[in-house]
């Protein structure tokens, strides 16, 4: 392909050396190795490796996959499990790993529960069906509490090893306790809209060193924005930013981005009803838009938004072992087992 | 842990600079500076003439330096902090810089941003970061709370108590600023308590009353340690009576208590008072803005300091619950100012009046019920309670 020098990704001085030196379009540099062209146009070794390189690459383009491919690479990754086999069933399996996924709803539905159920989910063993990955939780709100991973940890252990059946599991389960699960949750605490934003800078060089990492989860994208109530389009610039990054991490290194979102009331006409904060730009970020809720004393988990799957309701409940299938019988065995009347 | 790049700065990265290539000693080189959150203290450690010897710095700093230069005039960004907020290739376009310098640059702008490098959750529980204390919690006094609360007040974020008039919030709040000047064994955290009225004046016969009856209410305490405790001296009251002066108090004064460890509790009594009486109904979005700005600051309080902050709120009647409701549909009243607070509580408690009185030894009580309405770490779940001479006691369920 011939492409004018000066269309590729490097930097002014290095274009100028190579436009003084002669060099107009990438066909000019072919059967060049780096010492010649370090030589010929003054830059240096470094320099004409990369000049070489962006001129290969044709500047920095991705490389193709047919569909066939594509559809091969997705059946044979897993899905990461909520421990709600109806909302398992409703996701096809799990949450999906290479995309990202959000979960919104009101305060106290259940949305830090669900992530940190995520947590302990995304280590089960892959003879169990699980994914075996590492997880990184960014916490901006403070409500990673350590008492409550302990208890799903352990309440997911003493799940597995009454499952445990042949030889496969029973060597799995010899690794996976509640000190092991513990050791697999890298925890960060943003403060605020800064430290989040760089913290995801320097994901991509964390992700590089720790190959085993499959979920990363942000609970919650909402809090740390709301800070930047005067300056709507700088939130709206950065949330963009943010979201293209985080559809990037997912792809390039095949991990499931989980995030967590407020709601906030819409007023239209008379009638106000909630919605998903950020707003509409935001909400394009998102593969897939779980939606959390109330429905009297039920708590509903919603399908908003897939590509791939059918806009289902399921009914879940949190007991004090996590994220579980709302108990189909008469009294059932939850953490929510007295209704108030007044 | 905004960082400002001056002369000085730069200065000192150029004076051990020494030209060697070599794409390996790159990432060593940032390796280190990446993992520090201080990046400067990484600059004066190079610095030192021996350490030059041994390790010269390379190629990569002259970019990095030039690169910052670069940022710093053409981009007209002053702070590692705006940095970070621009995007790669608006730096590029901005200042000619290829794509791995702009990188570098980023990765030295986040690394000087970024609270601190990701920590397991098995070194959190073992105690290995300092700043984050794993399962410390403020316990309330009574076994019977603190069994609800499984300890009692987390130390790292807001928590609400809500209820109608009469409650008994007022009792709990002056509970918990003597509660807290107990050593750690016994469920305090060995500090006094900053409490903000902003309605009533605050209740300091019953303050004193309680203080009496201490020996009463904590049985499990060794009376030698509880004599031993001046507990008026370390409460610490303040009135504001409008928004202004509550902002100033959390701004000014309170981090200045928290800083010198004289308190480890802020109360405030009440929030919605404030936020209730100075708006109006079509001010809703000032209403909305000086909101965020107070939960923001004292979320940044809670989690700097390790403080537990209870923020007692008052309830508003439910009329209808359509079909976007915000709890379970079992209640007629609802804690007041509405989703946009409700979103930046951790914990929400909420007491409630109920019919009958309790009994204990010579003492009666109306009934009352302390509820979990959410938390990430407790269960949806009540306890009756009585409030008694000797403060808030809950009483063991019959069922």
């Amino acid at each position: 392909m011939r492409r004018p020098l000066s269309s590729l990704n490097l930097g002014t001085n290095v274009k100028v050396k190579l436009g003084r030196a002669g060099f107009q379009f990438t066909s000019d540099l072919q059967h060049l190795n780096p010492e010649q062209l370090s030589q010929e146009a003054g830059v240096s070794q470094q320099e004409a490796l990369q000049v070489l390189q962006a001129a290969d690459t044709g500047g920095g383009g991705g490389t193709f996959l047919s569909a066939l491919e594509l559809l091969q690479k997705e059946e044979g990754s897993r899905s990461i499990v909520t421990f709600c086999s109806q909302l398992d069933h409703a996701l096809g399996g799990g949450l999906p790993v290479g995309k990202t996924t959000e979960i919104c709803g009101v305060p106290g539905i259940g949305k830090t529960q669900l992530c940190l159920q995520l947590a302990v989910d995304v280590q089960l063993p892959q003879c169990f069906g699980g994914v075996e990955g590492q997880v990184i939780f960014l916490d901006t709100e403070g409500s990673f509490l350590l008492q409550r991973v302990v208890d799903m940890s352990a309440a997911a252990v003493r799940h597995c090893s009454m499952l445990a059946e042949d030889e496969e599991q029973q060597v799995a389960m010899t690794t996976f306790t509640v000190e092991n699960i513990l050791s697999n949750i890298f925890l960060v605490h943003c403060r605020d809209y800064v430290e989040l934003l760089a913290e995801l800078h320097l994901l991509p060089a964390f992700l590089q060193e720790r190959t085993k990492i499959r979920l990363l989860i942000i609970d919650s994208v909402t809090l740390p924005f709301l800070q930047l109530f005067d300056d709507l389009s700088q939130r709206t610039r950065l949330l963009q930013g943010l979201g293209q990054k985080l559809i990037a991490i997912a792809t390039n290194h095949n991990i499931a981005v989980v995030i967590t979102n407020h709601m906030t009331t819409r007023l239209r006409g008379a009638h106000s009803h909630l919605v998903p904060a950020l707003g509409d730009i935001w909400g394009h970020a998102p593969t897939t838009r779980l939606l959390l809720e109330w429905e009297g004393s039920q708590r509903l988990a919603s399908i908003l938004k897939s590509p791939g799957h059918m806009e289902t309701t399921a009914q879940y409940q949190i007991t004090c072992e996590g994220f579980r299938d709302a108990a189909q019988s008469e009294q059932p065995q939850s953490k929510r087992s007295r209704t108030f009347t007044d | 842990m905004t960082s400002f790049f001056n002369a000085t700065f730069i200065n000192k990265r150029c004076k051990t600079v020494k030209p060697e290539s070599g794409p390996d000693r790159w990432r060593d080189d940032l390796g280190p500076a990446a993992a520090q959150p201080d990046y400067h203290r990484g600059v004066t450690e190079r610095s030192e003439p021996n350490r030059v010897l041994q390790n010269p710095p390379v190629f990569p700093d002259v970019q990095l330096v030039t690169g910052l230069g670069l940022v710093w005039s053409l981009a007209q960004l002053k702070s590692f902090k705006e940095v970070v907020c621009v995007s790669g290739l608006d730096l590029q376009r901005l200042t000619g810089l290829s794509q791995a310098e702009v990188q570098e640059v980023l990765a030295a702008a986040a690394a000087a941003c970024r609270s601190h490098s990701p920590v397991t959750a098995l070194q959190l529980q073992r105690g290995e970061h300092h700043g984050y204390e794993f399962g410390l919690r403020l316990g309330v006094g009574c076994p019977v709370l603190d069994q609800l609360l499984r300890g009692g007040l987390p130390v790292g974020g807001v928590t609400e108590l809500s209820g109608e008039s009469g409650a008994g919030k007022t009792q709990l709040g002056l509970q918990l600023s003597l509660s807290v000047q107990y050593p750690q064994e016994h469920g305090g955290l060995n500090s006094g308590a900053l409490y903000i009225c902003t309605e009533d004046p605050f209740p300091i016969k019953r303050l004193q009353q309680l203080i009496l009856e201490q020996p009463v209410l904590r049985s499990d305490v060794p009376p030698s340690l509880i004599s031993g405790i001046r507990f008026s001296d370390q409460v610490y009251i303040e009135h504001t009576a409008d928004l202004e002066s509550l902002q100033v108090c959390l701004s000014c004064r309170a981090p200045l208590l928290l800083a010198q460890g004289l308190v480890r509790i802020i109360v405030i009594d009440s929030v919605a008072a404030l936020f209730r009486c100075e708006f109006q109904a079509d001010d809703w979005l000032e209403r909305n803005k000086q909101l965020l700005a107070f939960s923001s600051s004292l979320r940044h309080l809670s989690h700097e300091f390790n403080t537990p902050v209870l923020c007692i709120n008052q309830v508003t009647d439910v009329f209808n619950q359509s079909a976007d409701s915000l709890g379970p549909s079992s209640s007629s009243v609802c804690p007041a100012l509405g989703l946009a607070w409700a979103n930046q509580v951790t914990v929400r408690l909420m007491m409630r009046r109920l019919q009958g009185m309790i009994s204990r030894g010579a003492q009666t009580s109306a009934l009352r019920r302390l509820e979990v309405v959410f938390a990430p770490h407790l269960a949806h779940d009540g306890r009756d309670v009585g409030v008694w001479r000797e403060g808030v006691c809950g009483v063991l369920d019959a069922e």
